[in-house]
C-alpha cells in the first residue's frame, strides 16, 4: 500500500529524508559578527552618492542564445519528466527528483552563473505571442507570487509531496494558468505570471550576464544588474514568499514543531499552511514597519517597493544555505535514476564542515550584498542630509533576516 | 562647513550606537545558545541525552493511537558507531530509516529492532509510511 510513494510524511525539501547537521556554534557566531562588522562599516564608509547605474550600465555582449532549440529540448526534457511521474515505478522514480532537485533547486546556480536562463528555456514561449489585451500594470508580479506559494506549499506542507498524483495536479494547474495567461496577454505574461521564470530572473539579477529590456544581453556588475530590478506590484510579495518559505523549510524539521505538526488537532496539512503563512507574513510585516520606519526618518514615502531588490541577495543566501546539500547529494541520485546509470549516490561526497561553511558564507555574503545594495538605493531615495539615519531601519531589518537565518541552520 | 563637520560627528555617533545595539543583539544570541540543546533531545533516552561517549546509542520508540512516545526528538551519534532503535506500534504499519534506506514491518504489538552503523553523516527522519509519523531524527556527526 506504501506503493504510491517511496517517500512520503514531511520531508525537508519535499524529497528526501536527510536534512544538514546544524552548524556549529562557532560558524553562527562568526557569521552574525561579520554581518553586523560590515553592516556598520557600510553606514559609517560607504559612498554618500549613488553609483549603481541599473540598465545603462554593462557591455553589450554579440550573442544571441539559441532560443528556440532550446525551448524544444525543454519541452522534451518536461516531456521526459511527466514520463517518469506518470509511468515511472513507485520506488526509485527519478520524476520527483527531477522536478524538486534538478530544477527547482538547479535554477538558483543556473540564473547566477548565467543569468535569466528560465526565460530561455520556458517552452511556453514556443507559444505565439499575440497579446488579445495589454497586461494589467496592476498585477505586477502577484501571479508569480501566488505561484511560488502554490510551489513551496507542495513542496514543503502537502501530504505526499513526491506523490505523481500531487505532482501532477500542481503540473496541470500550473500549465493551464501559463497557457490561458500566455494566450490572452502574450509572453508579457510569462515575465511576470510564471513563478519559475520570475524565479529564474530575480535569481539572474545578481548574475554578471544580465538582459536589458530591450532583449540585449550584457556583462555588468552584478550590482549594476540587481539596481535595475524595477520595482512592481507584487515584487515585495514574491521576495518574502521566498525569504519566508526558506525559512519555514529551516524549521519545519526541528523537533518542536514536529510534535506541534503530529500532535496538534488541526492536522498536519493545516497546521504546516499556518506556519508556512505565519513565516511569510513575519518576513513581509518586518519589511514593512522597518521600511515605514525608514521613511518616516528620511522624509520619503512609498518606499517599500523601491528596496525589494535588496532583498533578493538575502533570499539567495537563504536558498543556497538550504539547497546546497541537497543539490550535492540527492542531484547525484537525479541523475542516476532518470537515465538508468549502474552507480550508487555518495551521500558523504561533502563534510558536515564544508556544508556548515557554505551555508554560512552565503548568508553572509547575501547579507552583505543586500545591504551594498538598499546602501546605494538610499543615498539617491532619501534626503542628503537623513540618508545615514534613514538606513538604520534597513541594516536592522538585515540584521534580523540575517540573524534568524542563521538560528535556522544553527537550532 | 561646520555642517560638514557635524554631519560627521552625527555619523561616527549613529555608527557606535548602532555597534552597541550590535553588540548587544550578540550577547542576546549567545544568551540563548544552551537553550537549543534542550529544545533537540526532548525525545532522547536518557542514557543519550547524557551523553556517556562509551554508551551506544539506542532509542526505544511505542506508537499508540496515533502519538508517539517519547515524543519526536533528535539521537545523537558518532559517525562509525552502531545504532538500534526499537520500534512498537499498536497497528500495521511499516517504518523506514531514510538515508540509510532501511525498512522493516510492524507488526500490531510485536517490538521491532532496526540496526545499523551510522556511516552517513547528517540527520535524518525515521519515520512510518502509513500513519506518516516521525518518530525520532538521526543525527549522525
Amino acid at each position: 500500500m506504501t506503493g504510491a510513494t517511496g517517500t512520503a510524511g514531511v520531508l525537508a525539501h519535499g524529497i528526501g529524508g536527510r536534512s544538514d547537521l546544524p552548524i556549529p556554534l562557532f560558524y553562527a557566531y562568526a557569521g552574525a559578527f561579520a554581518a553586523l562588522v560590515v553592516s556598520f562599516l557600510a553606514l559609517g564608509l560607504l559612498w554618500a552618492d549613488s553609483r549603481f547605474h541599473g540598465d545603462r550600465a554593462g557591455r553589450v555582449l554579440p550573442l544571441r542564445p539559441p532560443a528556440r532549440p532550446s525551448r524544444v529540448l525543454t519541452l522534451l526534457a518536461v516531456a521526459y519528466t511527466l514520463g517518469w511521474v506518470v509511468a515511472g515505478p513507485a520506488d526509485g522514480n527519478a520524476g520527483p527528483y527531477l522536478v524538486y532537485v534538478l530544477f527547482w533547486v538547479g535554477l538558483v546556480p543556473a540564473s547566477l552563473l548565467f543569468g535569466p536562463v528560465w526565460r530561455v528555456l520556458n517552452p511556453f514561449r514556443l507559444l505565439p505571442d499575440r497579446p488579445r489585451a495589454p497586461l494589467p500594470p496592476r498585477l505586477g508580479y502577484w501571479p508569480a507570487a501566488v505561484g511560488l506559494l502554490a510551489f513551496t506549499w507542495m513542496e514543503l506542507v502537502a501530504p505526499e509531496p513526491a506523490a505523481p498524483a500531487t505532482l501532477l495536479v500542481f503540473c496541470g494547474l500550473y500549465g493551464t494558468a501559463q497557457l490561458a495567461g500566455t494566450l490572452v496577454y502574450g509572453h508579457a505574461w510569462l515575465s511576470r505570471g510564471d513563478p519559475f521564470e520570475v524565479y529564474s530572473t530575480l535569481i539572474g539579477h545578481l548574475s554578471p550576464l544580465g538582459r536589458r529590456p530591450d532583449g540585449k544581453p550584457v556583462l555588468r556588475n552584478p550590482f549594476d544588474g540587481l539596481d535595475a530590478l524595477e520595482p512592481a506590484p507584487g515584487l515585495v510579495a514574491t521576495v518574502c514568499v521566498l525569504l519566508g518559505g526558506t525559512g519555514y523549510d529551516g524549521f519545519s524539521s526541528s523537533p518542536a514543531w514536529l510534535n506541534v505538526l503530529q500532535s496538534g488537532s488541526l492536522g498536519k496539512a493545516g497546521l504546516g499552511t499556518l506556519g508556512l503563512l505565519g513565516a511569510i507574513a513575519g518576513v513581509a510585516v518586518l519589511y514593512g514597519a522597518c521600511l515605514g520606519l525608514a521613511g518616516l526618518i528620511g522624509g520619503t514615502r512609498g518606499l517599500a517597493p523601491r528596496f525589494a531588490h535588496s532583498l533578493v541577495p538575502i533570499a539567495i543566501g537563504y536558498l543556497i544555505a538550504h539547497y546546497f546539500s541537497l543539490l550535492v547529494i540527492e542531484g547525484q541520485r537525479a541523475i542516476i535514476l532518470s537515465l538508468g546509470l549502474d552507480a550508487s549516490v555518495d551521500q558523504n561526497v561533502v563534510s558536515p564542515a564544508t556544508i556548515a561553511t557554505v551555508q554560512v558564507l552565503a548568508i553572509v555574503i547575501g547579507h552583505v550584498v543586500g545591504v551594498v545594495a538598499a546602501h546605494d538605493r538610499s543615498v539617491r531615495l532619501l534626503r542628503p542630509d537623513r540618508a545615514v539615519a534613514g538606513q538604520i531601519p534597513l541594516f536592522v531589518l538585515m540584521i534580523c533576516y540575517t540573524i534568524g537565518g542563521l538560528t535556522l541552520l544553527f537550532a | 562647513m561646520s555642517a560638514r563637520v557635524s554631519a560627521r560627528v552625527r555619523r561616527v555617533v549613529v555608527v557606535v550606537a548602532w555597534a552597541s545595539v550590535g553588540a548587544l543583539v550578540c550577547t542576546v544570541v549567545a544568551g540563548c545558545g544552551p537553550l537549543s540543546q534542550t529544545h533537540h533531545n526532548p525525545g532522547n533516552s536518557h542514557e543519550v541525552s547524557t551523553g556517556r561517549p562509551s554508551a551506544r546509542p539506542n532509542a526505544e520508540i511505542t506508537i499508540a493511537g496515533g502519538k508517539v512516545s517519547p515524543p519526536s526528538g533528535w539521537l545523537e551519534v558518532t559517525k562509525g558507531r552502531p545504532v538500534s532503535i526499537t520500534v512498537t506500534s499498536d497497528v500495521a504499519d511499516e517504518v523506514h530509516v531514510h538515508g540509510y534506506d532501511l525498512k522493516a514491518e510492524l507488526r500490531p504489538g510485536e517490538p521491532v529492532t532496526l540496526r545499523f552503523t551510522a556511516d552517513l553523516t547528517g540527520v535524518f527522519q525515521v519515520e512510518t509510511h502509513r500513519s506518516k509519523l516521525v518518530l525520532t531524527q538521526v543525527a549522525v556527526r
